[in-house]
């Protein structure tokens, strides 16, 4: 009788801890579902706009031939085309990163060459840089000052 | 319980990843990139891309390739070659160690690392929502002690707790499941930004064994695209005349230029590498315009793919073997998604490789897969298993109704209602078929039960409700339920999943193979379902109308259903769809004639019939989709 009973409270112990292990498996897997149903739809939002990131990107490198053109052909429909273009970017939350008369900053340029100058200062733009969203969709590329 | 994070500490890139619901993720950094470049501007803080942005302002200060002095006596060989190729300060440090030194202050590559590590811990936290504590960091396989114990380290440093440093390409192994495996040999091919490293490792009973390692410290991704610019360069000045070297904005773009292209040409056999105003001289604006196949690219950089044939041949005569006895060949990093890799991979070790859509995450993949057996998450997890096809019952004209679909992660289950197909049906048959084929009698027959004692009622209005319940065992039951009356009956398949994987595989190749004619099969008999419907539907409105719509409308309705029925069993789908169509219209003057006479005389209508097929909503009867009361 009494080995009945030492053998069933051992049972009972056993599975205690099986219930409790399991509840906490469950509870992470739920937890674990929980948290990537979250992020599903946050990550949803991001698809789009990284979606947009890849096409605006490629449009850019159009945008920077188109005014590369302008620069060297002088002609009114042209610039109008241009400006055209831009605009259509602008509305859709692209703005150009601000390189005049500021210092380098790496959060939103990539310097790609040196000169002498004004020590860190922005001298010349190779190529423009956007913003998307609060978010560089490409770094200014430019070349920055420094002293002798 | 906090995550373990997986870590790829690489000399160009570093990656990371963590498991998730017993899978392994890559966690993007803050900047949304999967990997972080392993750069580093010590006194300011600054890692990843940032720090690679202003590598040109500030060269002497921005650490990189940190990893090549991991451990190392300064006095080592590999410190002098290191110095070549590195413009920041690399002095003998404490117990002629080397150390790095920026704006007069020494860090230890351990220190340099651990701010790598740092990011990475704290983006990833980010990411994740929970902290960190715990990672298992990779090294290359042939790393000694000391520089083990400087990358376990350099995790301290940053404030992790390494639970363990494993072997870069056991963890490449791993992500691929070849643990599994037992007594094999396995090569790791893994050539990546900066350099390049064969492995070959010995699989007994769930342990990983270096038998031998080789490489080529200085061969990667870089030396490639410098080889497409060389080229372009030489075509330009070949055309016209102008050396771009000497244009450090032009050589810009053509750097961009040249990696876009070599990306591109792994997918695509040509290329057009076109950059407008790239340059100018005094006769005006110069372009750059050249072709670039896929042939010409292979041919371009092909003495750096040969390269990599030579370390392969040491590394298996190292490890006391022939290519023959080689079991699985494995590739890591980003440049083995170039198809001339793969190819000369597979020629050099004569088997298909392991390779995967991104194999520059693998390594991190493999070290999250590690943190997850070292958790118990692996080993333990529930391993939920899917449906290997899909179920469904056979429904009017034959057609196989999917409830299940296939790869849905059971237990499950699924519930929708159907109808009868004729009046005062009392009885419907459930036949419960598995399989990817339209039509029921294709797919395998699991079972098959009647439900009696409908109410008699008009065809489409008793609901039936069929439901399937998995349970995690594999184990289906089915069960149907008449609303009316609460009647029930149900069916217990066992083992319903339990095909052998060739099974499963030849039905639902079959299925691919006779997509096409069974669709047309299960249009047929849908067309067939709905002008049957459309009779019916005629024959009731004609039975209402009465004497209340004149014969000359009532008549060519009439004449059409009876030609319809005629060719039901026989008729094309063209056929069937155009007979359809001209009954429907016929039909509508019915409504019309009606609805006029209300307007004029007030009389009740009848209810407009709907002839479409399907309501989306589960607690609608599916019209058209009937259960069949033939045996």
């Amino acid at each position: 009788m009494e080995k009945k009973l030492e053998k069933l409270e051992k049972e009972i112990v056993e599975l205690q801890e099986k219930v409790q292990e399991t509840e906490n498996k469950w509870k992470r897997a739920l937890a674990d579902y929980q948290n990537l149903e979250k992020r599903t739809n946050e990550q949803k939002i991001e698809f789009i706009e990284l979606a947009n990131h890849k096409v605006i990107l490629d449009f850019l490198d159009v945008l920077d031939c188109l005014e590369d053109s302008a620069k060297h052909i002088k002609n009114e429909g042209l610039n109008l085309s241009v400006k055209k273009f831009k605009d259509a970017l602008l509305g859709n939350g692209v703005s150009e990163i601000q390189t005049d008369d500021v210092d380098f900053d790496h959060n939103l340029m990539e310097a790609v060459d040196t000169q002498k100058g004004t020590e860190n200062k922005v001298l010349k733009v190779n190529k423009k840089g956007y913003i998307l969203n609060n978010k560089v969709l490409r770094p200014a590329q430019v070349v920055v000052g420094r002293k002798e | 319980m906090s995550k373990i994070l997986g870590i790829d500490l690489g000399t160009t890139n570093s990656c990371m990843a963590v498991m998730e619901g017993g899978k392994p993720k890559v966690v993007p950094n803050a900047e949304g990139m999967n990997t972080t470049p392993s750069i580093v501007v010590p006194d300011k803080n600054i890692v990843g891309v940032s720090a690679k942005r202003q590598q040109v302002v500030n060269p002497k200060n921005t650490v990189f390739s940190v990893k090549r002095l991991m451990g190392r006596r300064f006095s080592d060989p590999s410190i002098k070659e290191a110095l070549k190729h590195v413009p920041y300060t690399i002095k003998e440090g404490k117990n002629g160690m080397a150390v790095v030194e920026v704006e007069g202050v020494e860090y230890t590559p351990q220190e340099i690392s651990a701010k790598i590590l740092q990011k990475l811990k704290t983006d990833a936290e980010s990411f994740l929502n929970t902290s960190i504590k715990d990672a298992v960091i990779t090294v290359p396989a042939y790393f000694d002690d000391a520089q083990r114990s400087a990358t376990k380290e350099a995790g301290q440093i940053a404030g992790l707790n390494v639970l363990r440093i494993i072997n870069e390409p056991t963890a490449a192994s791993l992500a691929y499941g070849l643990d599994k495996k037992t007594n094999e040999q396995i090569a790791v091919y893994d050539l990546g930004g900066g350099t390049f490293d064969v492995s070959i490792l010995e699989i007994g009973e769930g342990v990983f064994e270096v038998k031998s390692t080789n490489g080529d410290t200085f061969l990667g991704g870089d030396d490639f695209d410098l080889k497409v610019i060389d080229f372009i360069i030489e075509e330009f000045k070949k055309d016209q005349g102008v050396d771009l070297k000497n244009d450090k904005q032009a050589m810009q773009r053509l750097k961009d230029a040249a990696e876009k292209a070599k990306i591109e040409l792994s997918s695509t056999q040509d290329t057009e590498i076109n950059i407008p105003f790239v340059t100018a001289d005094q006769s005006g604006p110069k372009h750059l315009v050249i072709k670039l196949s896929r042939a010409k690219l292979e041919q371009i950089v092909g003495n750096l793919v040969q390269k990599t044939i030579e370390p392969c041949k040491k590394a298996v005569s190292d490890a006391k073997m022939s290519f023959s006895d080689i079991d699985e060949v494995v590739l890591v990093g980003g440049m083995t998604r170039m198809p001339k890799v793969v190819e000369i991979v597979k020629e050099v070790f004569g088997k298909e490789p392991h390779k995967g859509v991104n194999p520059d995450e693998v390594v991190a993949v493999g070290a999250a897969i590690q943190g997850g057996v070292l958790s118990g998450e692996v080993k333990d997890i529930l391993l939920l298993d899917v449906t290997p096809l899909t179920l469904g019952i056979e429904t009017l004209g034959g057609i196989a109704t999917p409830l299940i679909k296939r790869n849905t992660t059971i237990p499950t289950n699924a519930a929708q209602v159907f109808s009868t197909a004729a009046d005062n049906q009392t009885s419907v048959e459930v036949h419960i078929v598995q399989g990817e084929r339209e039509m029921a009698t294709d797919n395998k027959s699991l079972g098959r039960f009647i439900l009696d004692g409908i109410p008699p009622a008009p065809r489409g209005v008793p609901q039936v409700e069929v439901s399937f319940d998995i349970d995690a065992n594999g184990m289906v039951n089915v069960s149907a339920k008449d609303k009316a009356t609460d009647k029930t009956q149900s069916i217990i398949i066992q083992g319903g999943t339990g095909l052998s994987k060739e099974e499963v595989e030849r039905m639902v190749t079959e299925a691919e193979k006779h997509a096409q004619e069974d669709k047309q099969k299960k249009d047929i008999v849908e067309a067939r379902n709905q002008a049957e419907n459309l009779c019916y539907t005629a024959d009731k409105t004609l039975k209402d109308a009465g004497n209340k719509v004149s014969e000359d409308i009532k008549k060519p309705v009439e004449e059409k259903v009876k030609g319809l029925r005629s060719v039901l069993p026989t008729a094309t789908l063209e056929e069937l769809k155009n007979k359809t169509e001209e009954l429907s219209l016929d039909l509508q003057k019915i409504g019309q004639e009606m609805y006029k006479q209300q307007d004029k005389g007030g009389s009740e209508t009848p209810k407009s019939p709907d002839d479409k097929k399907g309501s989306e909503n589960p607690e609608e009867p599916v019209e058209g989709e009937v259960v069949d009361d033939k045996g």
